[in-house]
């Protein structure tokens, strides 16, 4: 059990958002089974008074759940000074069994959530509120995995040992490690490399094209063939180190926060490609949606390859 | 819409006015909402301002501490450790300097209090600059053969209450007494370790604590490079498995142990604080006085749609909130660095006769501006989602009428 300030911060708030959740639930469970815009009934017209308040209660749940994230990151970071072996967050991420399934869900999350506002920004525009039964069966289905949030979180913060060793970053992402992070290093560079960048000219084919769905689909790959030659390719770069491979190290102070910077720019570029294939929206608005994702995308994809570009300009060698 | 520029979509000066001028007219009741919230958010901002300085304070000894102590255990305690295993030790690669320290606790009957006694020799290198510096000063065998002694400050000022003045009798640990001149007073760099300090000559402090001359309290050992201290220690504890090796790491570790654990416990108790507050402000925001409802009333029939209500609301939770939150911290960065924390400091120091007056050290850290950010405006905000929202679906000719 690890008990510092910034993990009960983090329980605190995961039991204020839960209860909050659990109200909006009961909310969205009657509006999902009982909506009729067109009935006059005394029921509907007290469900649409509560509509508001469970969307109120999500829009809350997500605007502190963003920064959150941020803090639970800077939390790993920290706790990860009093943990022996660990240099940087993933060190914990590692030390106990559920880090990983709690971080992917974390993210997963915050992709749902976010889409159940741009759901819910489409809905409140259009008068006849079309999505309204959409969005809250989306929030029933968004609960359960936020409530499997929360409990995860408790149980990893319970289950952290202080005196057990952990793994550094430096062994869990090196080709020698036996996890399934090792086998992205057996792929090849140019194999990598060439995927990641046919990813990025996929996704501005289909812009040209406007097929939403193949956008969308272009983007969801993109987050995966980025995530892994990140830690595979770009990684090394931007610690000019062959060795090091870590995708949380760079969210330290001595690489300038970068990490922060280079997983804001995925984050929007792929949400709102994603966002802008699945939401029902008006062409125009889907426009704008195509142009953020390739404006961002297009922007970490710059980002990533200005370092290898510099490292090879200084030094004259490829790593 | 369509002249609406993207920032104005999302912030709407006009709501953001009407939210002010909304919380200026409800003065009383706002402004003892704010009062108590300044106030929680001071006390936590103190709070972690005072851990953190004070860890800061630690963290800067730190460095000054050996990289390496090795302690003998016999049935669980400390016991004394032979001399000769400084040579051994020396014997390793990347050791550059192996010292084995003299020193203990002396307990002052009369005042209640523990000194600290340090021996030093002349011609041995000294494990820290500030014994080097005192070995320089004084001659601790000065006229009439009668032995001397380096004092801090606190120390000083102790033993002149009970009238030794110019010389201390220590008791020996066989019943006799030991009489040591006080030689001088010295201020080491840090008044935290010097405090409660007494340096003398090796020999002396073996006298008064009964240590053999082959024996010592314990060996401190320096590296050369920081990075090896690891494999040295685990290389020191394979010879001599029956010691205790402490690395200055393992020393690090546990200071931010501790005081995790003391900023978690006063932690654990706000949140009570914080419930009952978030009680009072969800009591506060559901009152609706008439004058408020008629307000609503008339906002919803000039147009305003739930929606710009809750906006509104939210507006005016927010700012409360958070110009709550900038106040509470200005008022903990006075509190804490310019008048240094009168009475909250001593929950975390602790209360002794020889306790060390210092200067908390300004450390700014951005992330207990989060943590403290994160523990309140949030909190507040969610306490007036539920009353905002019952008050932004009041029918307009119900309140009206």
């Amino acid at each position: 059990m690890i008990l510092t300030p910034e993990v009960l911060t983090l329980c605190i708030l995961n039991i204020l958002f839960a209860f909050f959740a659990i109200i909006a639930f009961v909310l969205s469970v009657k509006i999902f089974l009982q909506w009729d815009l067109n009935a006059t009934t005394q029921k509907q017209y007290l469900l649409e008074k509560q509509s508001f308040l469970a969307a109120t209660i999500i829009k809350y749940i997500f605007a502190i759940k963003v920064p959150l994230f941020l803090f639970f990151i800077f939390t790993l970071d920290k706790i990860s000074h009093v943990l022996t072996g660990a240099m940087c967050a993933a060190g914990v991420v590692d030390a106990t069994q559920y880090g990983t399934y709690l971080l992917i869900l974390k993210v997963i999350n915050l992709y749902i959530f976010a889409y159940w506002l741009m759901l819910h920004r489409a809905d409140m525009q259009d008068e006849n509120q079309p999505y309204t039964k959409r969005k809250f069966g989306l929030f029933i289905a968004a609960f359960f995995l936020f409530i499997a949030e929360v409990v995860l979180e408790g149980i990893m913060f319970s289950a952290i040992d202080v005196d057990k060793m952990v793994s550094c970053c430096g062994s869990l992402y090196s080709s020698s490690a036996t996890s399934y992070v090792s086998n992205i290093f057996r792929i090849d560079t140019e194999v990598l490399l060439f995927v990641f960048y046919g990813n990025f000219v996929l996704i501005g084919l289909f812009y040209l094209l406007k097929n939403k769905y193949l956008f969308a689909l272009s983007n969801l790959s993109f987050i995966v063939s980025g995530v892994i030659t990140l830690i595979a390719f770009f990684g090394m770069y931007i610690y000019q180190l062959p060795t090091h491979h870590c995708p949380f190290c760079f969210l330290q102070n001595d690489y300038y926060y970068v990490g922060y910077l280079i997983y804001f720019l995925l984050f929007i570029g792929t949400f709102s490609g994603i966002g802008a294939g699945l939401l029902p929206a008006s062409n125009t608005s889907r426009n704008i949606g195509y142009k953020i994702s390739l404006l961002f995308n297009g922007l970490y994809v710059l980002l990533l390859s200005l370092y290898p570009l510099f490292f090879y300009i200084k030094n004259g060698v490829w790593l | 819409m369509k002249n609406k520029t993207w920032l104005q979509s999302v912030l709407n000066i006009y709501l953001i006015e009407y939210a002010l001028s909304a919380i200026l007219r409800q003065k009383y009741k706002n402004f003892f909402i704010l009062s108590i919230f300044t106030f929680l958010t001071f006390l936590l901002a103190s709070v972690f301002f005072i851990t953190n300085s004070i860890k800061y304070e630690l963290e800067s000894t730190l460095e000054a501490l050996p990289q390496i102590i090795v302690q003998k255990i016999k049935a669980g305690r400390q016991d004394d450790m032979d001399v000769s295993a400084v040579d051994e030790i020396l014997s390793i690669a990347g050791v550059s300097d192996a010292v084995a320290r003299v020193w203990g606790y002396y307990y002052f009957q009369n005042a209640g209090v523990n000194f600290t006694l340090v021996g030093v020799d002349e011609y041995e290198n000294q494990y820290k600059n500030s014994l080097e510096k005192i070995v320089q000063k004084f001659d601790f065998n000065n006229e009439e053969n009668i032995p001397s002694m380096i004092v801090g400050q606190g120390v000083k000022e102790n033993m002149s209450r009970n009238y030794y003045k110019q010389y201390f009798n220590f008791i020996k640990s066989e019943g006799t007494l030991k009489k040591v001149n006080i030689a001088g007073v010295f201020d080491a760099d840090t008044q935290l370790e010097s405090n409660d300090m007494i340096v003398m000559s090796k020999d002396e402090v073996r006298e008064i604590f009964d240590i053999q001359q082959t024996k010592a309290t314990d060996i401190v050992v320096k590296v050369v490079n920081p990075e090896e201290i690891n494999t040295i220690a685990s290389k020191i504890r394979l010879m001599y498995p029956e010691c205790r090796v402490i690395t200055n790491q393992d020393l690090q570790v546990s200071y931010q142990n501790i005081f995790d654990y003391k900023s978690g416990i006063f932690l654990a108790l706000f949140i009570v604080c914080l419930f009952t507050f978030f009680m009072i402000v969800y009591d506060k925001a559901s009152g609706l006085s008439s004058e408020e409802k008629r307000e609503i009333g008339i906002l919803k029939a000039i147009g305003w749609r739930v929606d710009d209500v809750l906006k509104e609301k939210f507006y005016e939770s927010f700012i409360l909130s958070f110009f709550a939150y900038v106040l509470g911290i200005g008022f903990a960065f006075a509190f804490v660095y310019i008048f240094q924390a009168p009475l909250l400091r001593n929950v975390f120091i602790g209360y002794s006769e020889l306790k060390t007056s210092f200067e908390l050290p300004f450390v700014f850290d951005t992330q207990t501006l989060f943590l403290v950010f994160f523990l309140s405006v949030p909190i507040y905000v969610a306490a007036t989602i539920l009353p905002s929202w019952k008050v932004a679906t009041l029918e307009a000719d119900e309140v009206i009428r």
